[in-house]
C-alpha cells in the first residue's frame, strides 16, 4: 500500500537522513560528497576511510566509499589503499578483513596517496651538470 | 641458379686477388721508453773516470767548436766501455758535457741498438743468426750458447757475466757461423768449438778471437781451389791473324 | 729527421738559460730568379725555392704531412712526392730546390702513385679509429686518404697480429695522446724544439719500434704547448679538456680576440648549444702568426665557472643576495645619485673599450674625474698624454728584424708569451742578441744578464756599461720596457731614462725604426689610456669617493680597508672574484666571447671580439648596463646601439675603431723632454717581476683563476718539479 503511494520512498529518505547523522549531518554530507546513500558498513580501513555496500543501488553504484573525515574536501580516489580497491572494483566480493589469503608480509609498504600537484610531489632531478655555474658569495663570518 | 657466379667468384679469389699481406710485426725486445728501475735511475750518478776524462777531451777536440755535439756518439760508447751498458745517467752525462738537452741524447741512445740502455753482462755474446750463418749452423751454434751459459736470448746470467743476443749479419758470412763476444770474433763455429770458447770466458781466460778451425782469415780451408796453375802468357786464347 | 744543427757559439751565454741552440735556414741570397714549370704553368722562383713552395707560388698545393712552413724542413713523411720530368724517381717536393728548367707534374700518374704508395704504408700501422678520434673531421690523414690514398684496402690482417701499438704518453693535463695514431711526422719535435724552445720532445728507436715521446716520465710543460694540438696531423696529440665533447662539424666558429694578455691574439671560439667548446688559434701575421699561448687556449671552462649570472645586493647580514635587475638598477642609481660628484671608477684588465668610454662619460656627466685603471702608470712626465711612452711602438712583427734587444724589468715569456715567440724566432733565425735588466728567469733563449739593479739602466744610458756597445753598434736595436716597472715609486725616473736611451739610439739610426717598448700586460690598457683613463688608483685612495665603480678591478688595487665604510661598492664584472667579494651591488657583465667590443693591444691595435654565445642567465654586455644605470640616474648617455657608441669612441680617440690597424705613436722626442723635467731618481730596489714561473703563468685573471684547466697546469708544474728529471735550466 504505502509502496503506491509512494510512502516507502519517504521511509527510505528517512532512513537515510538517519543513517548520515539527522539533518545536519545529512547536509554536510551533502555538502562534502554530492550525495546521501544509504548502504551498510562492510568495513573501515586503517586510515579511517568507510567503505559502503547496498545493492538496491545498481551494479557500479552499489559499493562505495566515504573517506574519512580528516580529508575534508580534499579526497580522491588515490586514497583508496591497494586491499580495498580491488573490492571497491569489484576484482573480489570478499573485503580485505574477510579474505583469509591475502598475503601480508612484513615487507609490504603503506600505502600512499598520489602527491603529484601537491608540495610533496616528486620532481627529477637533472643529472647533467649546469653548462654555467654560477658564483656563490663567501659567506659572512 | 647462382651457382655460376658463386663458382666464378671462388675462382677468382683463388686466382687473380692481390693482397697485401702481413706477417706478425717483429719488434725490438727492448724497450723505448725509460722505466725507473734499481740499477738504472737518475740518482746514480756516473762520472767518467780520470783516464776516460781524458779520452773524452780527446775526443771532443777533433771535433770543431759548434760542432761539438758530433762527439755524441763517442762519448756515449766511451760511457758504455766504462759501466759495461749505457744507464740513463751516463746519458745525462753526456749531455752535459755536450750541453745538449737531454732528449737529443736520449735519440742517439735509443736508435743505435749497440748501446745497452739494460744491465748487460761482462761477456756480451752475439751470435748471429743471418742466413749465411743459418745455413752453415748457427742454430746449433746457438743451442750450445743457451744451454752452456743457461740463458735465453735476450737474458744476462746471473752472476752477471754473459749476456746472450742474437743479431742480424756482422759482415763475417765468409767465415760463418760467426759470434761476436763484445769487440772480438769468433768465427767458423761448431757447437764444440763454441763450447771451448765459452768455457774459457768462464774461466776468465781471453780465447784468440778469428777462426776457430785453423784458418787465418778468409782464404780457403786447405788447400786453394782455383788459380793454381802458373798464369798463362801474353797471347792467351787470342785468334792467330 | 733533418735538422740543421748549427749552434752558435755564445761565449757569454748565461748557464742559467737552455742551450743555445739555433737552427738556421737562411740561404744565400742569389741574384737571379729561375724559371720552373709546375704543371706546364712557367714561375719565376729564387734558387733554392722548394719545390713545394714554388708549386704554391701557381697555387697548386701538394700534400704534406711533416712540412710545415714555420718549422724547420724534415722531409719523412714522402707524401709530397712529385714526378719531375727526366727523373728515375719522385722527389720530395718539401725538400728539394728546385732547378732551372724543371718540369714538375704534381697530377702525373707517377706522382698519384707514389701518393697512393705512401698513403697505403702510412695507413698499415695506423689505427681505424676515426669513429672515436677527435681528429675527426679535421684530420689531415683522413682528409689527405680520401683525396689521394687508393679507393680500396690490400690490408688483410692474415696473422690477425694486429696494427702496431704504441703506448701513451702522459704529457701533462692540456694533450691528450694516443701515440698509436702517429705517424712519425715529428711537427711537434720540431715545434717544441724551434718555437717553444723546450727539447723535451724527440724520437725513440728506430724502425718499427720508432716513438715519439720524452723517453723519461716528463711532462711537456710549456707557455705554448697547446700549439703541437694543431700541428699533430692525425689525432695522436689532441686537446684533454676537448676530448669527446665535439666534433668540428658541428660548433660554430667565431672569429674573436684574446683578452688574456696584451698580445691580442686572433681566435676562433667554436661554439656549440651556446657553449663555448674550445678555442682556437686564428692566423694573423701581425700578431701571433698562427700559435696561441696555453691561457689562451685553454681558460674557456673558466668562463663557464664562478660566473656572475644574477645582479646580487647585499643584504641585512652583508651577504650578497640575487635580486631582479630593476632593484639593482635602482639601488645602484640611489647610491650614484646620493654621491653626487663624489664618484670612482677602477677599471680592470679585461674591460673592453665601449664600458671603458661609457662609464667614463657617465662619471664625468656626474662631475667627477676619477677613473682610473688598476695598472698604475708614473703621471710626471708626459704622463700617458704621449701613445708612444705606453705601446709596444715597433710592433710585434718588428721584433723579427731586430738585431739587439735589450728586455728591462720584464718577463716576455709570461707576460706576452708570443711576443716572448717572435723573440725566440729572431734568436734563431736572425742572430739576434738579448740583454736583459731584471730578475734572471729563462726565456727559453740565452741571454746576456745585466743584472736586477735598475741603476744598470743608468750604466747602459751613459755607455758604461758593455752591453752598451752592442746597442750603440745595432742596426735595430730594441728596448722593451715591462709596464711593471712603471707601477714602482721610481717607475718615471726609469721611463725617463729608457726614453732617453732609446731616443740616444734612434738618433743615430733615424725614426723610421722605433726603440722605445712598453710591454704591457693587460688587454684593457691601451684602450683605457687612449680613452683619457688615469693610470693607478693613488688618487682614488687619497680621496675615497663615496660610490666606487670596479668595472671588473679584481686585482686587489683597492681593498675594502682602503675605504670607508660609507663607501658603496658597484662591481660589474662577468666574474665572481675579489672584486665581486668585497662589492655591494654586483652587476652581471659579459666576458669576452659573449660581447662585440673593442680591445686595443699592447701595439695600439684596435681588435674587436665577436659574440659566440649570449651572456648566461641575465648577465648583460657591460656599456649597456652603464647605458642603463645612466638613464635611471638621470644623465642619460647619448648612444642605444654600439655603431653610436662607437661613433662616440671615434670622436674621443678615431684610433680605436681602426679595426686590426695599429696606429702609429708619435712625439717621442716630446715625451723624452717632458719626462727630463720629472724626478730622474733610481731606487736602489732591485727589479722585479710578477710572473718569474711557469707556476705563475696559468692564473693570472678572473676568467684564468676560475679554470679547472689552469688549476691542473699549476699542479702539473709543481709535480714535474718535484719530478727527478725536472731541470730547471730547460724547463
Amino acid at each position: 500500500m504505502a509502496k503506491y503511494l509512494g510512502l516507502d520512498k519517504l521511509q527510505t529518505f528517512a532512513k537515510i537522513i538517519k543513517q548520515n547523522g539527522g539533518i545536519k549531518g545529512s547536509l554536510y554530507k551533502l555538502y562534502r560528497q554530492d550525495e546521501l546513500k544509504l548502504g551498510t558498513l562492510v568495513g573501515e580501513d586503517k586510515y579511517g576511510n568507510k567503505y559502503y555496500e547496498n545493492n538496491m543501488y545498481f551494479y557500479g553504484r552499489n559499493r562505495w566509499v566515504e573517506y574519512a573525515d580528516y580529508y575534508y574536501l580534499d579526497y580522491d580516489g588515490s586514497q583508496v589503499p591497494a586491499e580495498w580497491f580491488g573490492w571497491l572494483h569489484y576484482k573480489t566480493d570478499l573485503p580485505p578483513h574477510l579474505d583469509p589469503s591475502r598475503p601480508k608480509y612484513p615487507w609490504m609498504a603503506d600505502h600512499t596517496e598520489n602527491l603529484s600537484g601537491t608540495a610533496k610531489q616528486y620532481v627529477p632531478y637533472s643529472t647533467t651538470r649546469p653548462k654555467i655555474e654560477a658564483w656563490c658569495p663567501p659567506k659572512k663570518k | 641458379m647462382n651457382l655460376l657466379p658463386n663458382l666464378r667468384r671462388l675462382v677468382q679469389n683463388l686466382v687473380t686477388q692481390r693482397t697485401l699481406k702481413t706477417s706478425s710485426i717483429s719488434l725490438s725486445e727492448n724497450l723505448f721508453v725509460h722505466r725507473d728501475s734499481a740499477e738504472d735511475n737518475p740518482d746514480i750518478k756516473f762520472e767518467f773516470n780520470e783516464e776516460n776524462k781524458k779520452r773524452a777531451d780527446a775526443i771532443l777536440s777533433i771535433y770543431p767548436e759548434g760542432h761539438k755535439r758530433a762527439a755524441m756518439i763517442p762519448l756515449l760508447d766511451l760511457a758504455q766501455r766504462q759501466h759495461g751498458w749505457l744507464p740513463i745517467s751516463a746519458m745525462h752525462k753526456v749531455a752535459e758535457i755536450l750541453d745538449l738537452p737531454k732528449m737529443r741524447v736520449y735519440e742517439v741512445a735509443t736508435f743505435y741498438t749497440m748501446f745497452m740502455r739494460k744491465p748487460t753482462g761482462k761477456y756480451h755474446v752475439q751470435v748471429c743468426t743471418t742466413t749465411p750463418c743459418w745455413l752453415r749452423g748457427s742454430d746449433e751454434v746457438l743451442s750450445c750458447c743457451k744451454s752452456e751459459l743457461g740463458i735465453g736470448v735476450g737474458e744476462t746470467s746471473k752472476d752477471g757475466m754473459f749476456t746472450l743476443s742474437e743479431v742480424e749479419c756482422l759482415g763475417a758470412c765468409v767465415n760463418a757461423p760467426m759470434i761476436q763476444v763484445n769487440d772480438d770474433y769468433y768465427e767458423d763455429l761448431t757447437p764444440e768449438t763454441t763450447r771451448k770458447i765459452l768455457n774459457e770466458l768462464k774461466a776468465s781466460k781471453k780465447p784468440p778471437p778469428g777462426p776457430q778451425n785453423g784458418r787465418f782469415a778468409a782464404e780457403p780451408k786447405g788447400d786453394f781451389t782455383s788459380l793454381k796453375s802458373e798464369p798463362p802468357g801474353p797471347g792467351f786464347k787470342m785468334q792467330d791473324l | 729527421m733533418l735538422r740543421v744543427p748549427l749552434s752558435k757559439a755564445l761565449p757569454n751565454a748565461v748557464k742559467a738559460v737552455c742551450s743555445p741552440k739555433r737552427g738556421s735556414t737562411t740561404l744565400a741570397k742569389a741574384p737571379e730568379k729561375i724559371e720552373v714549370f709546375i704543371d706546364d704553368k712557367s714561375v719565376m722562383v729564387e734558387p733554392g725555392t722548394t719545390v713545394l713552395q714554388a708549386a704554391a707560388m701557381v697555387g697548386v698545393e701538394i700534400p704534406r704531412f711533416c712540412y710545415h712552413e714555420r718549422l724547420a724542413v724534415a722531409g719523412n713523411c714522402r707524401m709530397c712526392l712529385v714526378e719531375v720530368e727526366k727523373s728515375p724517381k719522385p722527389v720530395a717536393a718539401c725538400a728539394m730546390p728546385v732547378m732551372k728548367g724543371w718540369r714538375i707534374k704534381t697530377n702525373s700518374d707517377m706522382t698519384k702513385k707514389a701518393r697512393e704508395g705512401v698513403m697505403e704504408f702510412l695507413l698499415v700501422n695506423h689505427p681505424l679509429d676515426c669513429p672515436i678520434c677527435d681528429q675527426g673531421g679535421e684530420c689531415d690523414l683522413q682528409d689527405q686518404s680520401m683525396a689521394f690514398g687508393s679507393d680500396r684496402s690490400r690490408f688483410t690482417d692474415i696473422q690477425f697480429s694486429g696494427k702496431r701499438a704504441v703506448e701513451d704518453k702522459d704529457v701533462g693535463p692540456l694533450i691528450k695522446t694516443v701515440m698509436t695514431r702517429c705517424i712519425h711526422c715529428t711537427r711537434c719535435i720540431r715545434f717544441a724544439s724551434e718555437v717553444a724552445g723546450i727539447d723535451d720532445l724527440g724520437t725513440t728507436g728506430r724502425g718499427s719500434d720508432m716513438q715519439i715521446g720524452t723517453y723519461v716520465e716528463k711532462f711537456f710543460l710549456s707557455e705554448l704547448s697547446g700549439n703541437v694540438i694543431d700541428l699533430c696531423p692525425v689525432g695522436a696529440l689532441t686537446s684533454k679538456p676537448y676530448a669527446f665533447t665535439a666534433r668540428p662539424w658541428e660548433t660554430r666558429k667565431t672569429e674573436s680576440v684574446d683578452v688574456l694578455d696584451a698580445v691580442g691574439s686572433n681566435i676562433i671560439v667554436s661554439t656549440r648549444t651556446g657553449e663555448v667548446m674550445r678555442i682556437l688559434p686564428r692566423l694573423n701575421e701581425e700578431v701571433n702568426e698562427e700559435w696561441l699561448s696555453d691561457k689562451a687556449r685553454f681558460s674557456y671552462d673558466g668562463l663557464k665557472r664562478q660566473r656572475l649570472i644574477t645582479p646580487m645586493l647585499k643584504g641585512p647580514e652583508g651577504e650578497l643576495l640575487p635580486v631582479e635587475w630593476e632593484d639593482a638598477l635602482s639601488f645602484a642609481s640611489k647610491a650614484i645619485r646620493d654621491a653626487g660628484s663624489e664618484i670612482g671608477v677602477i677599471a680592470g684588465g679585461q674591460a673592453d673599450a665601449e664600458a671603458l668610454i661609457a662609464l667614463k662619460d657617465l662619471i664625468n656627466k656626474l662631475g667627477s674625474e676619477l677613473v682610473c685603471t688598476e695598472r698604475a702608470f708614473p703621471d710626471d712626465g708626459a704622463g700617458t698624454d704621449l701613445r708612444s711612452s705606453y705601446l709596444l711602438n715597433s710592433k710585434i712583427t718588428g721584433i723579427e728584424e731586430a738585431d739587439v734587444v735589450l728586455l728591462i724589468g720584464t718577463n716576455p715569456r709570461f707576460e706576452a708569451p708570443l711576443v716572448n715567440s717572435r723573440i725566440r724566432k729572431a734568436w734563431v733565425h736572425n742572430e739576434l742578441e738579448v740583454g736583459l735588466i731584471g730578475p734572471c728567469v729563462n726565456l727559453t733563449y740565452s741571454f746576456d744578464h745585466l743584472g736586477e739593479d735598475p741603476n744598470v739602466i743608468e750604466e747602459v744610458l751613459s755607455g758604461k756599461h758593455p752591453f752598451a756597445k752592442k746597442l750603440l753598434n745595432a742596426k735595430k736595436p730594441l728596448i722593451i720596457l715591462g709596464s711593471q716597472q712603471l707601477e714602482r715609486n721610481d717607475g718615471v725616473a726609469i721611463l725617463s731614462k729608457v726614453q732617453q736611451m732609446a731616443k740616444h739610439l734612434s738618433s743615430k739610426i733615424g725614426s723610421e725604426w722605433k726603440v722605445l717598448n712598453i710591454l704591457q700586460q693587460v688587454a684593457s690598457q691601451v684602450a683605457a689610456l687612449d680613452l683619457g683613463y688615469k693610470a693607478g688608483v693613488e688618487s682614488l685612495k687619497e680621496c675615497p669617493p663615496k660610490v666606487l665603480f670596479l668595472l671588473g678591478a679584481d686585482e686587489c688595487a683597492i681593498t675594502r680597508d682602503d675605504l670607508p665604510q660609507s663607501t658603496t661598492v658597484i662591481y660589474l664584472g662577468s666574474h665572481g672574484d675579489n672584486g665581486a667579494s668585497m662589492a655591494d651591488i654586483v652587476l652581471p657583465a659579459a666576458a669576452y666571447t659573449e660581447k662585440q667590443a673593442t680591445y686595443v693591444n699592447t701595439e695600439g691595435r684596435a681588435q674587436q671580439t665577436l659574440v659566440a654565445v649570449t651572456p648566461p642567465g641575465m648577465a648583460r654586455e657591460d656599456w649597456k648596463i652603464i647605458r642603463a644605470i645612466s638613464e635611471v640616474v638621470g644623465k642619460k648617455l647619448p648612444y642605444d646601439t654600439l655603431n653610436e657608441i662607437r661613433g662616440r669612441l671615434e670622436q674621443v680617440s678615431p684610433n680605436l675603431t681602426r679595426y686590426g690597424e695599429a696606429e702609429e705613436a708619435n712625439f717621442y722626442d716630446q715625451a723624452v723632454e717632458l719626462s727630463k723635467e720629472a724626478c730622474n731618481k733610481l731606487d736602489c730596489e732591485p727589479l722585479e717581476v710578477k710572473y718569474k714561473d711557469l707556476e705563475d703563468y696559468y692564473m693570472t685573471d678572473p676568467i684564468s683563476r676560475a679554470s679547472t684547466t689552469m688549476a691542473k697546469c699549476v699542479q702539473a708544474v709543481r709535480k714535474q718539479k718535484e719530478s727527478k728529471y725536472y731541470d730547471s735550466g730547460t724547463a
